[in-house]
């Protein structure tokens, strides 16, 4: 029969447990906020980076005066509708640096019982030259996509495979639904091939489309790939320096100018997560001096019972890591659960792209935040831990009396 | 087995130096029972916790058989003290949160030596010393009696060579204390156990073959009439 430390270190947790509720609430809250704050950086990096990608273009030329509607489409998902000359896209095709060229055609239906199922946003590609749509589709097409049919973003809910609903009075099918990017401005719209789009419009059974004149000859959008051995930015340049009226978006700088303002606001609740962390760490170490003071005289005697320095040290230790564990567990698992519970607020208030991050980038935040709790503990008891280790054992047991 | 030799140590309280204890020296021998009586503050104590290496002496030393008690490592110290010596106290010495039994094994936690064989077995202590329903009792839930018979049960359960004793049978009534001596006794004799012992109470000093007074520091052997 024996004993070993750690049954000691747990009865000496749950002798004032309302004192070591206290030490695992402080870590919790520290656990929590971190891990919330990590997980949305997180999600809109993966987001970002990932909607760049997904855009599949380098460049984005739109219309110089519609620039700000076309950021405002790529970053907070509001269909906004702008055109220009068509002949543009063959301009570009031929420009130094250009690789690939996709013309893309917006238009937002009208919330008309009538003649479309709701308010929506509607993108007219090019079979033939796209390279931003079909590649992302969930499940590749089993045949080219013919009138009538679309390709559905994924934010769209309530159709899948197989539905399908009205546009401009016409019965669509859905033949594909695109991957989830995080980027509203992709997965909030229905994709039609610009032929079929245009031509639904010139037979609509409602007249009255003020646009039908203008679609013919023009496209909102082109979107180039540019030549590896290009740098997009000089691309970009080449094609505003040459064609007059468009300004060519770069998409990495969108991005850049999203993580810029984003990471501010971010950086600025880590530093406030940081200074409730050194607060943390300083609150729970006075706890735990108050704790070894009290205890003085029973370290004493485990002193003279045997106990060696680092015995010790490892209870105290043992007793601020198990807590600190305690708060970090709680505390991730409330902060998940809030960025769960209220993730349509979060991505309102933020106004970005924005996605759950990896589920193996989530494990690594997960153990990231748990390893900071468990620093936050040990490291607040380090100092009595120290203290306590070097006091001399008949000291220690005459401190007590 | 045991010589301590002009041990001294002082205190520094405010400007004044207290001499706690001023040139000790004694020899015991295996089976020894020793007391030392002294007032409140001659040293008694102070010298108990030097020969049990629980504080370094300013100078002299404490030899058990050929190893030079502080010239070991702390480490050393705090495996010698777990294998080879005890201490009861004069306070309430048992961790609350533990139960009897618990407390009563926790030396044990310490020894990782693999000859934990040659302890005795704590259930069979606190019967010895009558506590036998009380193994899952916790500190709390004993009078002090009670409680320093669990101490004294505590100081067995290493087969130590020698027990250093302060004050053992404070708390205890007549009764129990000569169930207590009795014990002591039996222990001293039957397994060899040296008893070192702090004490104002002749009943024990009866028992003891060896006497020493303390006064202000200074050790002298007494005869006992």
């Amino acid at each position: 029969m024996s004993f070993n430390l750690s049954a000691l270190a747990y009865k000496n947790i749950r002798r004032k447990f309302f004192r070591s509720m206290a030490i695992a609430a402080a870590v919790m809250v520290v656990a929590a906020t971190l891990f919330s704050v990590t997980t949305v950086m997180d999600s809109v990096e993966t987001s970002l980076a990932r909607g760049t990608k997904r855009l599949g273009a380098d460049v984005m030329v739109v219309p110089a005066a519609s620039e700000s509607k076309a950021m405002a489409s790529l970053l907070a998902g509001e269909p906004s509708t702008y055109y220009m000359d068509r002949g543009i896209e063959e301009k570009i095709r031929k420009i130094e640096g250009v690789k690939k060229v996709a013309g893309q055609l917006y238009l937002k239906t009208a919330t008309y019982k009538c003649c479309s199922t709701g308010d929506m946003f509607i993108v007219g590609f090019e079979p033939d030259n796209d390279f931003t749509i079909t590649p992302w589709l969930s499940e590749s097409l089993k045949k080219p996509i013919a009138p009538r049919e679309a390709i559905l973003g994924r934010s769209i809910p309530a159709y899948t495979t197989g539905s399908s609903f009205q546009v401009f009075g016409k019965v669509i099918t859905i033949i594909g639904l695109l991957e989830a990017t995080g980027m509203q401005f992709i997965d909030n719209a229905l994709y039609m091939p610009i032929d079929s789009f245009k031509g639904m419009v010139e037979t609509s059974d409602n007249g009255t489309f003020n646009i039908f004149d203008r679609i013919n000859n023009e496209i909102s959008a082109i979107l180039v790939q540019t030549d590896p051995e290009y740098a997009p930015r000089r691309v970009a340049i080449f094609i505003e320096s040459r064609i007059e009226g468009v300004k060519a978006i770069v998409s990495e700088d969108v991005t850049a100018s999203v993580r810029k303002q984003l990471f501010t606001l971010l950086k600025s609740i880590l530093s406030i997560t940081v200074i409730l962390w050194i607060m943390s760490v300083l609150l729970i170490s006075v706890v735990f001096s108050m704790i070894v003071n009290e205890r003085q005289r029973e370290l004493g005697l485990l002193r003279a019972l045997g106990a060696k320095k680092r015995d010790i040290f490892k209870l105290i230790i043992a007793e601020a890591a198990v807590l600190s564990m305690a708060g970090g567990l709680i505390g991730v698992s409330l902060g998940g659960l809030f960025l769960y519970l209220f993730r349509g607020q979060v991505k309102a208030a933020l106004n970005v792209p924005y996605m759950w991050p990896q589920p193996l980038n989530l494990v690594l935040l997960v153990l990231i935040c748990l390893c900071a709790s468990l620093l936050t503990g040990t490291l607040a008891a380090l100092y009595p831990a120290l203290k306590s280790m070097r006091m001399e054992p008949y000291a220690a047991i005459r401190g007590g009396e | 087995m045991l010589e301590i030799t002009a041990v001294r140590k002082n205190y520094k309280i405010g400007n004044d130096i207290v001499k706690a204890v001023n040139n000790a020296g004694f020899k015991v021998e295996k089976g020894d029972s020793i007391m030392i009586f002294g007032h409140s503050g001659s040293g008694k104590t102070t010298l108990l916790s030097i020969i049990g290496g629980l504080t370094r002496p300013d100078s002299g030393t404490v030899k058990y058989g050929d190893t030079d008690l502080w010239s070991l490592s702390d480490n050393e110290l705090s495996e010698f003290r777990n294998r080879r010596i005890n201490f009861i106290f004069q306070f309430s010495s048992l961790i609350p949160t533990l139960t009897v039994l618990e407390n009563i094994l926790l030396p044990t936690a310490f020894n990782k030596s693999g000859d934990r064989n040659r302890n005795f077995d704590a259930k069979d202590l606190l019967t010895m010393v009558g506590l036998k329903d009380k193994f899952n009792a916790y500190p709390s839930q004993l009078s002090g009696g009670q409680q320093r018979r669990a101490a004294i049960a505590r100081s067995f359960i290493n087969n130590p060579e020698i027990i250093l004793a302060d004050e053992p049978t404070g708390d205890l009534d007549e009764e129990t204390e000569a169930e207590m001596l009795a014990l002591c006794k039996s222990m001293n004799v039957d397994k060899g156990i040296t008893f070192i012992i702090v004490t104002h109470n002749t009943d024990i000093a009866k028992q003891c073959n060896k006497h020493f007074v303390m006064n202000r520091g200074i050790l002298t052997p007494k005869a006992m009439g």
